[in-house]
């Protein structure tokens, strides 16, 4: 064993430029390949034989034929017209970007402002503490998030103590839509405040702390010095998590929005995903649901590049590539 | 100089009454944290007339277990705590196990193939077949009602490879040199010195993967249909979601006769639910942080 390695260390020096050896340092190196073989399978049969699949968003998927056997549709785009012809979906890409703005509002800045003022608490153990506590609810699954708000919000639960306590009346909220966006939002922000703001924190715990000295010798209070130092340290983080983010814009919750979909509320709620599990995992139509799923990462894509562009323009050193 | 004088004095109680108003915040905060599981607690344990009437907050009114009982005579928890438990542990060793692999084979800096396999992998991170094309794969492979079905997928993450092969370029590469010249095989460097190197990581990534699972509850959806098969959060999700549908009689007509609190029986469930995850979490709490940590420094 030992043999072999060290020739494969010298031979590799070696065959660094003539390309006939490349087949023989790899025969070499074959221990090596032997330890990655088992994970790179399963990456390509799990991953890669699902993008191949893509292609049936083109073609009359039959699943006795599979996916290259099935006939090409004609028109080839036939999918995409019918799903654009379709009445709801202007309904349900507004519901996509509606839910996805409104989570990008509201749980983008929360961890950035958490971050900032928990780097105010004196005090390393009551900092801790805080934080601690703040990562919970990230470890509760998306069953049980819905689980409680489906508790809290009927007439009996939390939701109604509290309008109660406030003198509103008590009203079924699971019922319709009306208390969709907020409870979606909301348990969204509760979910990542804590969590999210982990990055930002380890940003500003690097911060040079003569940096502080020598505001405080100057005189900077505590807002000024939030502003002048904490804050363009933590920039770079910013824009990262920001582009990161408008990357899952139309990639909302589903699954979430799933539990939350009811009978008196479905129509009003569906987004992309939820259409795509609809119409492909339980009306069995694989292609014509794959072709919706593909428009919307393609979407998602250009939103991605758009965004990175635009940074690159105004601030060349914080974009991504 | 009197005029800077009273310039930090008025800084230094402007700090104090800043510093007393965050720490009343962050308090409310906390509250907000952990209130809505001392709810859930609370009304699982309490009896039908408090829970109607909203009297239940911080503690149980009226204590009971009636709940409990109901919930696991109509449902086998325990059954789905062992599929769970059963899933979580065979994707978690996969995923340690191939994951490091992978990753220290990248990180050898003479391998010929370094360059073109880490684009392969990168390229997962980006780019998806979607549901419905792995649906049809979990099909065609015959995994449909299998755990299987849950555990391979989730088995290796490019992710979790980058992060380990970063973790393992910090290892001094004399040392990988040393342990070669004294005999030792690859595979052998990787378990000997590698891994006992990198025990935080794995810790890490090994509870990441257990919490993962646990909580999935969508690709059970999608791939198993045998109620004997289902993980807990089917459960959870069959008692609160579809309650007056299954199947429990008895809690039924209790709930009929204002016996027995609907809500809290499905809290009861809730409980069932996240309990181990909070049990387990104040002792894994530090190595969470710090696997996150790791991968916004280098990620």
């Amino acid at each position: 064993m030992g043999k072999k390695s060290k020739k494969a260390a010298s031979s590799s020096v070696i065959a660094a430029s003539p390309k006939t050896s490349f087949w023989k340092t790899l025969c070499k190196q074959r221990t090596l390949l032997l330890m990655l073989l088992p994970g790179l399978l399963l990456l390509i049969i799990f991953k890669y034989v699902p993008m191949y699949g893509i292609l049936i968003s083109f073609k009359n998927y039959k699943s006795s034929k599979g996916v290259w056997g099935s006939a090409w549709l004609d028109p080839l785009f036939k999918n995409f017209i019918t799903f654009f012809k379709n009445v709801n979906c202007w309904n349900i890409i507004w519901n996509t970007v509606k839910v996805g703005v409104m989570t990008m509002l509201f749980t983008f800045p929360a961890p950035i402002i958490f971050a900032l003022l928990l780097n105010e608490v004196r005090g390393k153990y009551m900092k801790k503490s805080i934080q601690t506590i703040s990562y919970i609810p990230h470890f509760i699954s998306i069953v049980v998030i819905c689980s409680m708000l489906n508790g809290f919000g009927s007439t009996t639960g939390l939701f109604n103590d509290i309008r109660e306590f406030f003198g509103m009346a008590r009203v079924d909220m699971n019922n319709g839509s009306t208390y969709f966006m907020l409870e979606y939002v909301g348990s969204a922000v509760w979910q990542t405040i804590g969590w999210g703001s982990i990055v930002y924190l380890s940003a500003l715990t690097n911060i040079d702390t003569s940096l502080y000295d020598v505001a405080n010798i100057d005189g900077a209070n505590r807002w000024q010095k939030v502003k002048n130092i904490a804050w363009p340290a933590i920039v770079p983080t910013t824009t990262v998590m920001l582009i990161m983010n408008v990357g899952q814009i139309l990639n909302a919750d589903f699954t979430k929005i799933l539990l939350m979909q009811n009978d008196t509320n479905r129509s009003q709620l569906d987004v992309i995903a939820t259409f795509v599990y609809q119409k492909g995992i339980v009306e069995g139509k694989f292609s014509y649901s794959t072709a919706v799923n593909l428009f919307s990462s393609i979407v998602c894509c250009i939103l991605v590049f758009g965004t990175n562009m635009i940074i690159r323009k105004t601030n060349p050193e914080n974009s991504l590539w | 100089m009197d005029k800077t004088k009273k310039r930090k004095n008025k800084i230094y109680i402007g700090n104090k009454a800043f510093d007393v108003v965050l720490i009343i915040f962050m308090l409310l905060m906390c509250v907000i944290f952990l209130y809505p599981f001392l709810n859930v607690l609370s009304v699982s344990f309490s009896s039908n007339s408090m829970i109607t009437t909203g009297q239940v907050t911080f503690f149980p009114r009226e204590f009971n277990l009636e709940s409990y009982k109901v919930l696991f005579d109509a449902e086998n928890i325990l059954r789905a705590y062992g599929n769970t438990i059963v899933i979580a542990a065979a994707t978690t060793i996969l995923n340690l196990v191939l994951n490091s692999l992978v990753a220290y084979v990248l990180m050898v800096p003479e391998f010929c193939l370094k360059k073109p396999l880490s684009i392969i992998i990168l390229i997962t991170m980006f780019f998806t077949g979607g549901t419905v094309p792995t649906y049809l794969l979990i099909q065609n492979l015959g995994l449909l009602n299998s755990w299987w079905a849950l555990i391979l997928p989730n088995a290796v993450s490019a992710y979790n490879i980058f992060l380990y092969k970063a973790f393992f370029k910090g290892i001094s590469p004399e040392i990988r040199e040393a342990a070669k010249i004294d005999g030792a095989g690859e595979l052998t460097i990787l378990t000997r010195i590698y891994a006992p190197l990198s025990k935080a990581l794995y810790a890490t990534f090994g509870l990441f993967s257990v919490v993962g699972v646990w909580n999935n509850y969508y690709e059970a959806l999608l791939y198993i249909k045998d109620a004997d098969k289902q993980p807990i959060q089917m459960i959870l999700r069959k008692i609160v979601f579809s309650f007056t549908t299954t199947s429990m009689g008895d809690a039924q007509a209790m709930i009929g006769h204002g016996k027995l609190n609907q809500l809290s029986v499905q809290y009861a469930c809730i409980i069932a639910a996240i309990l181990p995850i909070l049990c387990i979490y104040p002792f894994v709490q530090k190595y969470f942080a710090q696997g996150m940590q790791v991968g916004a420094v280098k990620g």
